[in-house]
Order: C-alpha cells, then structure tokens, then sequence
C-alpha cells in the first residue's frame, strides 16, 4: 500500500478518532452532580483534550509540514501477531507444547532472517525451557500436553 | 487411588445395599487438595479469616486446603467461579455476606445467591463505629446529638458501594434519622489512611481496632450481639437504643448446588468443632472475630433474615449504587 | 531519637536479622524476586500470593523477611528487562526503557545494569536508614495528604510525563490523554457502570498494566525490529565492556543522590505516590542536565535516577505499613496478610509489642539489598551474552516469554489476544511517531485521577476551590504549571515563527 499521507497528519487523525469515539460511544453516561461528579466526566474532558489536541496537531501539520509515512511492514507484523493469537487460542485447548510450537513457527515465518536448521534444536530448547520453567519449576497450572493423552 | 476407591464402592455395594452410595465418597473425602475460592484480592478481610481456617482444616483432614483470590467486580466474579464449579466436594467458597445478601439486592449477579449450599459459619468480625477524637462527641449517644444539630457535616468511610460497613451508616442514618455523609473507598486499608488524619471522620471496620487501643481513634459502639472482650466498656448497638440495626458482617463457607449433603455435613461438624477449639478461638480474637457456630440449615434461615433486612433497608433508603 | 534508643534498637534487629535461618530465608526472597522481576508477566503480588502458604511453617520474622526479599527483589530484576530489550515488567520500569533500552542497542547494556543495580543499592540503604530513623515524623508526614494533595500531585505527575518525552510535546500530549481514556476502560468503581466496554466481559476489570505494556513495548519492538535489520542489529550488537565507566559513575553520583531522596519522599504516601518515583525522577534529571534533548537517547542519568527513586520508593513503602498498618500498594496488603497469619496484628502497636520483628525486618533489608547487588553484578555478564544471540532467535524467544508471563497471571488466554491487539497498536503508534511512556503513565495515573477528583468533590460538598486553598495542592498544580508553561510556551513561539516564514 502506498503511503504518501504526511506522517503528523495520520496521527492527529488517530487522536481525532479517539476523541471522536470517546464522546459518541460515552455520551450516555451519566453526569452527576458537582458533589459526585458521575461516571462521564472524565470520559468527556479527555475525550475533547484528545479532539483538541488532533486539531492543534493538524494546524501543526499544515503550517509546518511534517515526515511522510514510511511503508508498513506488513509480514512481520501479521505473523508475529498471528503467533501471539495462536497461543492464545491453543493454550488452553492444546495445551503448552502444541502452542509454543505453532506460535514459535509463526513468529519464524515472520522473521526475515530465519534459517531452519538452526531454528529447530533452538524451538526444541525453548520447549523444555517453557515446560521446565513454567510448569515444574513454578508450579503453574498449565497444562502441558493436549487433555486427553494417557500419558498426564 | 483409583483402585482403591473402586474397591471401596464394590465393596460397598456388594457388601451392604442399604449403605448409601455416597458414603464411600464422604469417607474417603478429602482425598485430594481442596480448593477455597475467596471473591476478593488477596490481603484483604477475607484473606483474614480465610488462611487461619485453610491452615487448621488442611491440618485437621491431612490433605492441603488451598486458597484460591479471585477478586474482581466486588466479588461477583468469584462467587460465580464458584458457583459454577463441579460440585464434588473439593471446591468451596469463602465469601462474606456481601456476596450474598447485600449485592444481588443492588445489582444484577451472575450467580444465584440461593443456589449454594450453607456449610458452616467461619467468623464475625467484631467492631462498631469509630470516631477521630478531633470532632468533639465521646460517646456513641453525644455523636447522635452532634449528628442530629449538625446535618451532613460528619463523613463516615466505607469499604465500598455496597459492603457491609456501606450499609452500616445507611442503617444507622434510617434509625437514628441523622444525615451523615458516606464516601466510598477502596477498601478498609483505603479509608482508614484517610481516617486517621480525620479527613473523614468516622468508620466501621477491624483495622481501626488497633489504632483505638493505641489512643488514636475513639470506639463507640459494637455492631455485634456482645460487647467486645477487650472492651468492656463499650456497648452494643443494641444496647444503645437500636435493636436489629447490626448489620452483621459475617463469613462463611459454601458449596456449589450438588455438592453431596454427606460432605457439606463432614466439613460442618469439624469445623464446629475447631471454632470451639481453644487454639482457634484465641487466633479469630485477635483479628476480631468470633465464630457462631450453626447448622447448616439454620445458615439458611440466618441468611435469609439477613437478606430480607438488607432488602428492607435498600428500599427504605432507595440506595443506589452511586 | 536519641542514639543509644537506636543503637539498641539495631543491636536488636541484627540479632534477629543475622541469623542463619533469617539470612536464608532474605537470600531465597531476594532470588525469587529477581526471577520474578526478569520474567516478564509475573510480578511480586502474584508470587508473594503462591508463596503465602509456605510461610505458614515459618517462624514470623522469617516469613516476612522473606516476603520482603521478593519485592525489592523484584524491583532489581524487572529493569533488566526493560534495559535488554524494552519490556517493562512492572509498571516502575517503564521509564527505565527510555533511555536503558538505548544504551542496550549502543551495546552499552553492560554499564546500564550495572548502574541500575548500584543506583538500587544506594537508594536502598539510605530508604533502610530513613525507616529506622524517621518512620514516624515520615508517617506524620505522609498523613498530612488530603484527597486534593493527592490529586494534584498527581496532576504534576501527568506534566512530568509529557515533560520527558522526547518528541513532539502535542503527540505527548495526545498519549497522556489517550492513556488516561484506556485506563477508564471497565467498571467505574463508584457507580458500577461499564465504560467503553462494548459488552467483553474482560474488559470489565479494565485493560491490565502487564498486556497493554507487553504489547505495546514489547511487541511493537520485536515487528519494528523483524521489519528493519539494521535496527535488529543494533540490539544483538558486540557488548563494549560490562563495566561502567569512570565518566559513567561520576555522572550518576548527583542523579542517584535526588532520585534516592524523591523516590524516599514519594514512596511514604500510602495513596500511591510509589508509582509516582520512578519518572518524576527521570523527568527532575533532565530538567537538571545540560543536554535534555539527549535524554531519550542513551543518558545514564537517565537510568540512574529512576532506578534509584523506585528502589527508595518500594523501600519506603514499607512505613505506613510497618507504623500505621496502612499498605501503600498490593504488595504491601500481602506482606500485612502475611503478618496477620502469624497472629500479628498491623497497626502502630507492632513497634513496641514485637519490636523484634519490625527492627529485624528493617535490618534485614539492607542484608536484602546487599545480597541483591552481589547477585545481579555478576549476573550481568550473563544478561548481556544472551543479547549476543542472533536477533532472529531472540525475537522468538522474547515472544514467548511475553505470552506464557501474561497467561500466567491469570491464567487467561484473552490477556494474551490482548498483547496481540496492542502490539500491532504499538506498531501503530510507532509508525506515527508516538512515544508509548507517556501513554503508559498516564493509563496508570488517569484512574486514580479521576478516584481523587470524586473524593475531593465528596468531601468539599461540591466546592472545587477546595483544590486552590490548600497549601499543599496549590504548590502542586502551580508546579505543574509552571512547568507546563516551559515545555508548551517554547513550541508555540517555534510555531508562530515557523508560520511568519511562510
């Protein structure tokens, strides 16, 4: 995706957003009074502060110009958060072992410089680590292995 | 373990068709650790009364009683860990009444407060309101007055929007009619920090305990059916004029719908029978507490009065989480 | 205090302290919490609560010694992840990342750590000598806060954390304030109402500290680093030397010396003043340095100061407990849970009932400190060969340390989507130049904010002036000002001149 958008520009854009949604989705929430001051309020002054500080960073943007957004770099980013979501979908269910795994490839894959050879025994170490560490070591409970193996 | 218990229940059921089928269980129950689940961070009052009674029934039984914090949302999401829990008897709840008699009155709970099953009472803590000295009145009667001439000037410190000590002043307030003001804090610890400067002037929690006996802090009052042994002096708040106004503050143990009678019955006994232990009795003293002991049906009864006076109490105070 | 009362008094608690089982028992708390402060995740409160049964079997004075241990322990450990590789374990090594994460990647990693620890040391000993000697006037002290003290106080803490930002001022700004917002994410406390919660029950506790900081530090630094190989590099770069150098010490001597006294200060305020040390410290430095514009890119002052301020912090907040029976923080509500299952009552009679017990405690925490210092040293020879590991595989590693810390907190797998979802956040954030401390600060300081402004507006019946006529608050939020005014007045002359240019 080409990204010409001036950098400062994005992000007063970002703050916009928030502030925005801060006021629309907190509208309803109830004022109170001066004693008890309720459950929007501060929603509501932080909500403005961030309207405002987009729009003073936008005027910023338009009298000094700014940085143009450099490109993304989507791969490592999507794989390093698929592997973070891997292991917290298979935790649970799969256990330990199976979620390092998984998530451990995909953070490779991610990685540019990845040489399998190397990343096999380094994978293989991490597990014993993990398991060793984590669940004998300091007792957490964890499950290591895929419920419903006959070993466990 | 497992052939073991095979052969129990073989036994038993060749053995002897009239003995019920749980009592295998209850006999070899706890044979395996034993979880509390107590709805609130740890450190806190519960931790108080809790660890004391792992210790000792973890001793009593021979096999661990584990304490398990699951604090959050004033106690909602505990409570409904446990209710949810398998009811085989290794997991309990350790909550005070809050949990149960006071927030599914405020609120919505993801849990049905009548839904567990009464086990036993572990402890009542034993304290009334105190007062910082700067403010004037020393005894419970001349705080009344002062209240009644000077409207909204006192503050009072609670734990929270919906504990015990919460309802405490509301209950106070509707008796006595007097208008004192009630400031939310996050905890005991929370209020009392601002206690002991009289930034707020009065509360109704342990933790002032020590700093009365140190001088800081003035006690009026009992919120309990008996004085206090190390303060004889002071009178209950029955005594004082205001019949069924405790609110007690009260902890006990319960177990999840299903959880075999038999079991809920084992643990009642020994735990009677350790509340009236010396050891125990000397340890819940202490930290201000003193263990009535009950059946479990009368926990129902004792809790339903206590339900129906809270409830009262909201309606007539139109108290509101806020 | 008259001497000989002192005198007495330590010759007291190095009895007590000195023992063998005692001196174990500081050894196995100090070690754990130096664990526990390097894994990422798991912090002291959740350790002290697994530990809590096995103090049971303890004699008292060894049980909370050893409670102890583990939470300035911890305070060692959690910024030598912050320095390595920009994780900050616990919310008071967030400043650490600024500029110790910097050195790291200058291959400096060494003389950070070492800095930090020695830093730690000091502040330690000196917060040791203050409890003994000024526990109660420093109570009395902490007792004269009020609510809108409180809040203003923490209104300058919000100034300073624009103030060390090393950007653009506005985007501090917008992270203080976004931070702020995210932190009212959840229940509000006094209402039970639900903000910005669209409905997730996990949310309704709010966002924890450890995934939005995981994520965004620590992940949003592995993509950025995966993306860019040079900047990689620069992490796994040759180490010059594990020592600091003499130029090093002699420029930590003044920042060690004010971030000892504020974070000693800050730390006594049971209402939260601890998690105030770490960067108001940092930001006094670079208020105080010759080159503010450097800190941000490797100063050591700027690792000095805040280490030192949250060790004398964690130190001192062990007074309101220790006189008052008042815990400043989780951790302290812990060690009085420790205490209470021993039988002993928190409160201001615990110095004279078991003076035992409070005075051996307070020794022991200098033998805790020193024991801590002769541990990390040389550990840091071994934290900086991990860095020589190729990046590739530390990327990898870091990742999974990050996700099974978080998960075992709670044993929950959501806190770990929610690492996913911040640090690509982070990322996002990264792209457009934003600085995360400053969203982190404010995430912290935010809620409490809010706690105090209700409190105060409770208490004054609805008067606001409250915040103007006390002394106390009135220094601050002026303060405040004042320093804001310094910071904003500058860019707007840039702007103004930038604008007549065009």
């Amino acid at each position: 995706m080409r990204m010409s958008v001036s950098q400062d520009f994005a992000a007063g854009l970002l703050l916009l957003a928030f502030g925005v949604a801060g006021l629309w989705i907190g509208a309803d929430y109830p004022m109170g009074t001066a004693q008890r001051p309720g459950t929007g309020v501060l929603p509501m002054i932080l909500s403005w502060c961030l309207v405002g500080t987009g729009v003073l960073l936008w005027i910023k943007t338009a009298i000094a110009g700014s940085a143009r957004l450099t490109p993304w770099a989507w791969r490592p980013a999507i794989l390093i958060t698929l592997a973070t979501v891997a292991f917290a979908l298979l935790v649970d269910r799969l256990g330990l072992l199976v979620a390092m795994l998984v998530s451990m490839t995909f953070a490779a894959l991610g990685t540019p410089e990845t040489r399998w050879r190397e990343y096999i025994p380094f994978a293989l170490l991490m597990l014993a680590l993990g398991v060793g560490l984590f669940i004998y070591a300091l007792g957490m409970p964890i499950t290591a292995l895929p419920a419903g193996y006959p070993w466990k | 373990m497992r052939r073991r218990e095979f052969l129990a229940l073989a036994g038993a059921a060749v053995a002897a068709p009239v003995i019920p089928k749980a009592s295998a269980q209850v006999q070899n129950w706890p044979d395996k650790p034993v979880k509390l689940i107590l709805p609130y961070a740890p450190g806190g009052g519960t931790d108080l009364i809790g660890r004391p009674w792992a210790e000792k029934l973890g001793q009593s039984f021979h096999q661990q009683f584990i304490i398990e914090n699951r604090g959050g949302a004033g106690g909602m999401i505990g409570t409904e860990a446990a209710s949810k829990a398998a009811p085989d008897g290794y997991t309990f709840l350790l909550t005070p009444n809050a949990t149960l008699s006071v927030l599914p009155n405020l609120r919505k709970t993801p849990y049905d407060p009548k839904s567990f099953l009464a086990v036993a009472r572990v402890g009542d803590f034993v304290t009334g309101f105190s007062l910082h000295p700067a403010v004037g009145p020393k005894t419970f009667q001349e705080m009344i007055a002062y209240a009644k001439a000077n409207p909204g000037k006192l503050s009072y410190g609670s734990a929270g929007l919906g504990t015990a000590t919460h309802l405490r002043i509301e209950m106070l307030k509707y008796r006595a009619g007097i208008d004192i003001l009630h400031v939310p804090y996050r905890g005991s610890a929370d209020a009392l920090n601002d206690h002991l400067p009289n930034t707020v002037q009065m509360m109704n929690e342990i933790n002032t305990i020590p700093h009365v006996k140190a001088g800081k802090l003035l006690l009026l009052n009992i919120n309990n059916p008996a004085r206090h042994p190390d303060f004889p002096d002071v009178p209950t708040l029955s005594e004082c004029g205001y019949p069924n106004s405790d609110v007690p503050i009260w902890y006990a143990l319960y177990a999840p719908a299903g959880t075999p009678k038999a079991i809920v019955a084992k643990l009642n006994a020994k735990i009677v029978e350790l509340a009236d232990s010396d050891e125990m009795r000397e340890r819940m003293r202490s930290i201000n507490t003193v263990v009535p002991t009950q059946t479990p049906e009368e926990m129902v009864a004792y809790l339903e009065a206590d339900t129906a006076r809270n409830v009262e109490l909201i309606k007539a105070t139109d108290m509101k989480l806020e | 205090m008259e001497i000989a009362g002192l005198l007495a008094n330590l010759g007291l608690g190095f009895s007590v302290a000195v023992s063998l089982q005692n001196l174990l028992w500081c050894l196995a708390g100090a070690v754990i919490g130096t664990a526990i402060g390097v894994l990422p995740g798991v912090g002291p409160v959740a350790t002290m609560a697994l530990l809590l049964p096995v103090t049971y079997v303890l004699p008292a004075e060894g049980a909370l010694i050893m409670l102890a241990g583990i939470y300035y322990g911890a305070q060692y450990g959690g910024s030598t992840t912050a320095i390595l590789v920009n994780l900050p374990g616990e919310s008071s090594s967030v400043v650490t990342t600024l500029d110790g994460y910097q050195m790291a990647r200058q291959g400096r990693a060494g003389p950070a750590l070492a800095i930090a620890a020695l830093g730690s040391f000091f502040a330690g000993c000196v917060a040791t000598v203050a409890i003994a000697l000024a526990a109660p006037p420093l109570t009395r002290l902490a007792q004269q806060f009020t609510p809108p003290d409180y809040f203003s106080l923490m209104t300058l803490g919000l100034v300073f954390a624009i103030v060390l930002a090393r950007g653009s001022v506005l985007k501090a700004f917008g992270m203080v304030f976004l931070g702020m917002l995210l932190g009212l994410i959840g229940t509000d406390v006094n209402t039970g109402n639900l903000r910005y919660t669209f409905g997730i029950s996990d949310l309704f506790d709010g966002i924890g500290f450890v995934p939005l900081a995981m994520g965004v530090f620590g992940i949003a630094e592995i993509i950025a680093n995966l993306t860019n190989p040079e900047r990689a590099d620069l992490v796994s770069s040759k180490v010059s030397g594990l020592l600091p150098t003499r130029e090093d010490m002699q420029r930590s001597i003044a920042p060690i010396l004010r971030g000892t006294v504020l974070g000693g200060l800050l730390g006594i305020l049971p209402g939260g003043g601890a998690i105030l040390a770490s960067f108001s410290a940092y930001t006094l430095e670079k208020k105080f340095s010759r080159t503010p514009e450097k800190f941000g890119t490797g100063m050591i002052e700027g690792v000095a100061a805040p280490e030192s301020a949250n060790n004398a912090a964690a130190q001192t907040s062990f007074i309101p407990m220790l006189t008052l029976g008042i815990p400043s923080n989780a951790v302290m509500a812990m060690m009085i849970g420790g205490m209470m299952i021993h039988g002993i009552v928190p409160g201001p009679q615990v110095m004279e009932q078991r003076p035992g017990l409070f005075w051996g405690m307070i020794v022991s925490m200098w033998f805790g400190n020193l024991m801590l210092i002769v541990l990390n040293l040389p550990l840091i020879g071994i934290w900086v060969r991990l860095l020589l590991v190729p990046y590739r595989l530390l990327a990898i590693a870091i990742l999974f340390f990050c996700c099974i810390g978080v998960y075992s907190l709670n044993n929950s797998a959501n806190e770990v989507l929610m690492i996913a979802v911040f640090g690509l956040f982070g990322y996002l954030l990264m792209k457009l130049d934003f600085e995360p401390a400053p969203l982190l600060l404010g995430f912290l300081l935010g809620p409490m904010m809010e706690v105090y402004m209700r409190r105060t507006m409770l208490l004054s019946r609805g008067d606001p002036w409250v915040f103007i006529q006390r002394p106390l608050s009135l220094c601050f939020l002026v303060l405040a000002a004042l320093l804001l005014a310094f910071i904003v007045l500058p860019n707007v002359r840039k702007a103004r001149e930038a604008a007549f240019q065009e």
